[in-house]
Order: structure tokens, then sequence, then C-alpha cells
């Protein structure tokens, strides 16, 4: 194998059981996002646009999907001759099955995908976050900082600080301390789960803790303190931009609905650095003289009939006469009856709303609603009751 | 397997077309929002099961090699068959006619090699969803030399040809004058058995500019998309990465086409709009094409437009043309308020 400075590697094995229905039969990191994406082709998309080759995405849960949607990377231009993306699933050893039983432990069944390209470096990723970041300068901070490690933090709200990975930092950002979801947090700078180490570091400490059978082979909680206990440089890179973990039905909601803004946070719209995703191939949208569409985005394929505001909607689509969708999610090749009412809901991929229904949150329910089968088939039989 | 080898004879030269061909052929003229005249046909290979395809250009192939590419969009990066590019070698005074003997010839090696029995040689600016395995069994049922895909009896120069026929009609050319397999169809003294097979659902032949803008109007036609875009028999091209459309607070379209990664805040009415296209706030769009990343300002009114790609029309520019003369604005040009006021 040719050696290569780095290589990344790409947890995608969150199950996202907070996702619901959405979750059920694909991983998280393959939940689709943006009209158009799923979660893991910004990560992807950050990998090559960075010039990082050579990525390991390392697959658990429900990976069907997930592993015939990556294939051999092209769509990412990631097929290549040397390197290129690979799919890790778990595998069978004369044992026994090894399932990942935490992130380090993940990454520590592959340390032989990593060893064959003799690395100097080892990017740590994970695919549940919608964000774009060069990768490539805080691989310059990391080395340029003679760090071990080096963690991308992001500062969040302090009220907030006690849902994240805390890393407390002197006035250089040295790292000092990890401070996981801390109930009364001394520092407000996030760990965005993106870690860069010195591969031989990282080696040596992942096999000191898979010998611990107290671990929880994580490498926040577990990895991290054995590198601050043996007082090894650890740096934090602070990045500023959007990012946001899409984890909730709420936060996968806002987070769509953010690319809404007359200048969103995270602009897709920006040629010197696409977010390319394996492309569905349907003719152009058609817009009928009875829609009307505003403060929207919208995806090849769709036939929109009625009333689109503030709404993402995903290739597919389409949309009866006398319907309004306003401020919802509806997702690949779902089909909106005619007259039916949609509000703030996401409407998951070849879901059918009949005709007539209405799908609205009660007055003063901040919630918003997934729909799911059973709603329809509920809404269903109330519409010819 | 497939027993047809598909040619495609890019070498089409349209007077009435020649405003949208000044830096490409006929073939890569854009359509629909995202294609290029070209998918039409070699989709319609790739969804008949033919595995190789040779293309044949003749004049301003850059755009047209730059969007096929490998063909890998039409799944045609194959080890064994795929996709050829054949590029004629330098001769003057070289017919244009479709299947044209002496272009094929510079190539016969191809046809050769080839394991395929049987040829469908067909032009590159038809839009159609044709069924090639159909015209190939009618071909043999009634044992034709020839067979020439119609739509109601007006010639599409698409034909379908036994290999060794072909290669004989290429290597005998100079004794029989026969120039092109549309010249032997053409010519009524000789004892080849002609037919046709008549390809019944939607087509559109466009020559002229008139008729760019009538047929892309007529994509707006339910009956019509339905047609020519099956999930079954898709229509390929190539992969941009575009965003979806964002449309703005100000957005009002009605009755029109819209590819990927366009920005609409103005008013879009009868269009077709291509991708990466930008149309501002209070502008007027009324039956236009808009090509691929063209610019349309704010307050702008336009009627009858046909864009091409990369044209920017500045604020509060009015410019009308009419369903039987539209206006084209080449490639790469600008329009601003004051050139229409003098």
């Amino acid at each position: 194998m040719v050696k290569k400075k780095c290589v990344a590697m790409l947890l995608a094995g969150g199950q996202g059981s907070r996702l619901h229905s959405l979750t059920t039969k694909i991983a998280k990191p393959a939940v689709p996002f943006g009209g158009k994406y799923r979660i893991i082709d910004f990560t992807l998309s950050n990998c090559t646009n960075s010039g990082i080759h050579t990525v390991g995405v390392l697959t658990q849960y429900q990976p069907l999907v997930l592993n015939s949607y990556i294939g051999i990377g092209s769509a990412w231009d990631l097929d290549r001759r040397n390197g290129g993306v690979t799919v890790l699933p778990p595998y069978t050893e004369a044992s026994g099955v090894k399932w990942y039983s935490g992130t380090a432990n993940a990454i520590y069944q592959n340390l032989n995908y990593i060893e064959q390209y003799d690395p100097e470096y080892v990017l740590v990723l994970s695919g549940d976050h919608i964000y774009k970041m060069d990768y490539s300068n805080m691989l310059d901070y990391h080395i340029q900082n003679e760090a071990e490690a080096t963690i991308s933090v992001i500062e969040v709200p302090w009220d907030e600080a006690s849902r994240f990975g805390i890393m407390n930092t002197n006035d250089d950002l040295e790292i000092l301390e990890f401070d996981e979801k801390p109930a009364e947090p001394k520092n407000n700078l996030a760990s965005m789960g993106i870690y860069i180490f010195n591969w031989k570091s990282l080696q040596k400490y992942l096999d000191q803790d898979n010998l611990n059978e107290e671990s929880s082979h994580d490498f926040g909680k577990d990895i991290i303190p054995l590198f601050l206990n043996e007082g090894k440089r650890l740096m934090a890179y602070p990045f500023e931009g959007y990012w946001k973990d899409v984890g909730t039905v709420k936060s996968l909601w806002e987070a769509n609905m953010d690319l809404l803004a007359e200048n969103p946070g995270l602009n897709l719209f920006d040629h010197s650095w696409r977010i390319y995703s394996r492309n569905p191939n349907q003719p152009p949208q058609y817009l009928a003289a009875s829609s009307e569409v505003t403060d929207s985005l919208i995806n090849e394929g769709c036939v929109i009939e009625g009333k689109v505001s503030r709404s993402v909607i995903f290739q597919g689509v389409s949309i009866g006469t006398g319907a309004s969708v306003h401020e919802s999610v509806v997702m690949p090749d779902a089909v909106i009856g005619k007259n039916v009412t949609i509000t703030k809901a996401i409407v998951p991929g070849d879901i059918t709303v009949p005709d007539g229904v209405t799908i609205s949150p009660a007055d003063g329910n901040e919630e918003i609603i997934l729909v799911t089968q059973e709603l329809v088939e509920k809404l269903r039989k109330d519409v010819t009751a | 397997m497939s027993r047809l080898l598909g040619v495609i004879d890019a070498a089409t030269v349209m007077g009435g077309l020649q405003d949208l061909t000044l830096n490409r052929s006929v073939a890569s003229i854009p359509f629909a929002g995202r294609y290029r005249f070209i998918d039409f046909v070699l989709s319609n290979m790739v969804n008949s099961g033919v595995d190789s395809v040779a293309i044949f250009p003749k004049h301003q192939y850059r755009s047209l090699m730059d969007h096929i590419g490998s063909g890998k969009n039409w799944d045609l990066d194959r080890k064994r068959d795929g996709l050829f590019f054949f590029p004629p070698y330098f001769e003057p005074n070289e017919t244009t006619s479709i299947g044209s003997f002496s272009r094929l010839e510079q190539h016969i090696e191809f046809f050769k090699r080839s394991h395929q029995d049987y040829v469908v040689i067909a032009s590159s600016y038809v839009i159609a969803n044709i069924d090639f395995e159909e015209a190939l069994a009618e071909h043999l049922i009634h044992d034709y030399d020839i067979t020439e895909v119609q739509h109601n009896g007006k010639s599409l120069e698409i034909y379908v040809i036994s290999k060794a026929l072909l290669i004989e009609l290429i290597e005998g050319r100079r004794r029989s004058q026969f120039i092109s397999v549309s010249d032997v169809v053409k010519q009524p003294l000789h004892n080849y058995k002609i037919g046709a097979y008549d390809h019944k659902d939607y087509t559109a032949i466009i020559d002229s500019i008139p008729a760019y803008l009538k047929h892309s109007m007529d994509l707006l036609r339910h009956d019509v998309w339905s047609r020519l875009f099956t999930q079954d028999r898709p229509i390929y091209t190539k992969v941009k990465d575009e965003p979806p459309t964002k449309y703005s607070s100000t957005a009002q379209v009605s009755n029109s086409m819209i590819a990927n990664g366009a920005d609409i805040r103005g008013s879009v009415e009868n269009s077709i709009v291509s991708r990466a296209a930008k149309i501002g706030q209070g502008s007027k769009v009324k039956n236009c094409v808009v090509m691929q990343k063209s610019q349309i300002g704010n307050d702008c009114s336009l009627e009858y437009v046909i864009l091409d790609k990369d044209v920017r029309v500045l604020d509060g520019t009015s410019l009308k043309g009419t369903a039987e003369q539209p206006l084209v604005l080449r490639k790469g040009s600008v329009r601003e308020a004051a050139m229409v006021k003098s």
C-alpha cells in the first residue's frame, strides 16, 4: 500500500434512536437531510474537499442502506486506486463475532485497516453532524502546535454546556480536562467529535484501553483521559461556523429550516465547497399553474400542484392541488394528496398522505410531528368516517 | 447480452439552430433544464440493453466530449464493450448525411471486432423514448435489410441494419456510389428491402429556433413529460451535484419546469429554467428557456427569449421575442437595459 499522511475513520454506526421511525430501518448517518442529501454526505464531502481521500466508514447498526449508498464512493470522488472509501462493518473472528462496543473499540478493531497505510495522523469523525469544515486546516493546526491529539471544539451557550462533552482548556487552548456532560460546566467549548491523533500514540492508547475491562471504550470518556494522564499535549481546535447534531426530530427539523434563511449558516450553493451525494437522476421539478411556492428548497423529480411555504421537499415528491405544506420536511418519493394540510411536520420517504387529511400540531404545542404509517392509517379512517 | 451495437452519428449541422451551435454540436444543445439532445438517444440505447455505443462526432465536439466523458453516467464505463468516441479524420468535403460510409469506414475495425450482429445507427437529436429492441424485432420478423425508425411516417434518421450488410455497404461504397445509410434508404433503385418501424409515442425533432421553443413549452404538458420521463426508462445525463432549487418569499412560479441549483426570486411562467440559473426579484420571465448558470437580474421582463448558458441580463432589462421568432441570447453574452432603449 502507498503510505498516506492522514487516514480518516468515520464512525457511522449510530442508531439515532431519538429519531424514532426515521431510524428503524436505517442508521442515523443515512437519514435524509436538506432536500437531497443524507447526513453522512456532509462529512464525506468535507473529507474529499479537504483532500483526505482515504476514509474508512465504520458501520454497525442497520448498515444495508448505508453500505449500498456509499458503494465505492464515486459520488464523493472517493473511488481511488490507492485508498478511497472502505466500508468497515464488524466481522467474525475465530473467537466469535465482535460487535463494536464503543467508538474507541470500533477503531481498535480496525487497526489493521489503518496500519496498511502507515499514516502519520488519524482523523476520527462522526457521521452524525451537519457542518462544513476544512480538515486540512485542523491538521495544519495540529502539526504547528506539536500536539499528540487535537479535538475540534465549538462554543456553545453556557446554559446548554451540560448537554455536551466539555473541554476545559488554558488560554492557549491546551486541553487540561475532559468533562462529559458536566452538571456544572467550567467551560463552554464542546467537543464536536472530531479528533486528530498521532497514529503511533493512538495505537498505543487503544491497545492499553482494550486491556482495561472497566473501560467503556469511548474516545471522550476513556481515550482522551489516557493521553491527559501521561501529560501528553492535547489541543482544542476552535471551529467557527454552522455545526448541528441532528439527533432528535426537533433538531433535524430545525436544521432543515435553517437552510431556508436568506443567508443560511450553511450555504449549499457554495461551488467551492460542494456537498456531494448520490444523484437520484430525475427530471427537473414541475410547478403547475395551481402551485404556489415560497421560501422553500425543492429537489428534482417533484410535481408540485399545491402550496408550499417554508419547507424542504426531497426528490420525487408530489404535492396535490389544494394541498398546503408549511414549515415541513417531505422526504423522497412521499405523496401528499389533494387538499392535505401539513404544518410543522416531517414526512418520511415513501409515505402517502391521503386526500383531505390535516396534520398540524395542536395550538401551543411546540413538538414537531413525525408522520408515521400508523398515523396516516388513523387519519385515513377519520377522513372516510 | 444485446445483439445490437449502437452508433450515434453526431455530425449533423442544422442551419436553423445556428444561434445555439456556435460553440457546440447539435448533439450537445441543452434541453429540458438539465439534458443535452444526445442524452435521449443515448439513454434510449442503454435502456434498450445496448452495451456498446460508438459516437461519431464531427464539428465543435469539445462540449460533447466533456458531457459524455467516460460514459459513466450512462453506465457505459465498461471493461468489455462500453462507450467509444471516434473523432473524424480530416476530410473537407465529407457528407453530414446520417450513417456516412466514409466516416464509419475510418473506424471499421470497431465494427469488425464487435460481437454484436446488428447495428442501430441513430441521429443525435431526436427527443423521444424509443425501444430499439422492438425496432430490431420488427426488422427480424419482416426480414428487412434496413429498417427505418419513423414517427407518423416521418423519418427519425434512425436505422437498424445487420452488421454484415453495413460492412458490405461501407466497403463497397466506391462501387455503389451510396454515401450513407440514410442515402441507401432514400434511393429508389436497388434491391435492398427497406422497412419502417413506427415509433408511436411522443417524439420531437428540433430543427429550428421556434421549434426549440415550442418543444420546450410542450414539456410543460403532463401528457408529454410523463411519456418522455418514465421511471423504468429514465433519461440519463451528466451529474452536476447542484443543491435543490431555492425559492424566496417573492418567488411566483406557474406551469414551469425548474432544474436543481436554481435561485428563484421573481416570477416565472410557462418556462424552462436550467441548473444553477438565477432569476432576480421583481423580474417576470414568461415563455422563456433559461439555460444553465444564466442570470437574470432584478426587475427584468423577458418574454419568448431563449437564454443560452452563462448569459447575464442586467437589472431593469426588457426583452421580447415572439413564438414565431424567439429572441436568442448567445452563450456568455450580457444584456443591459440601455441597449434596449436605444
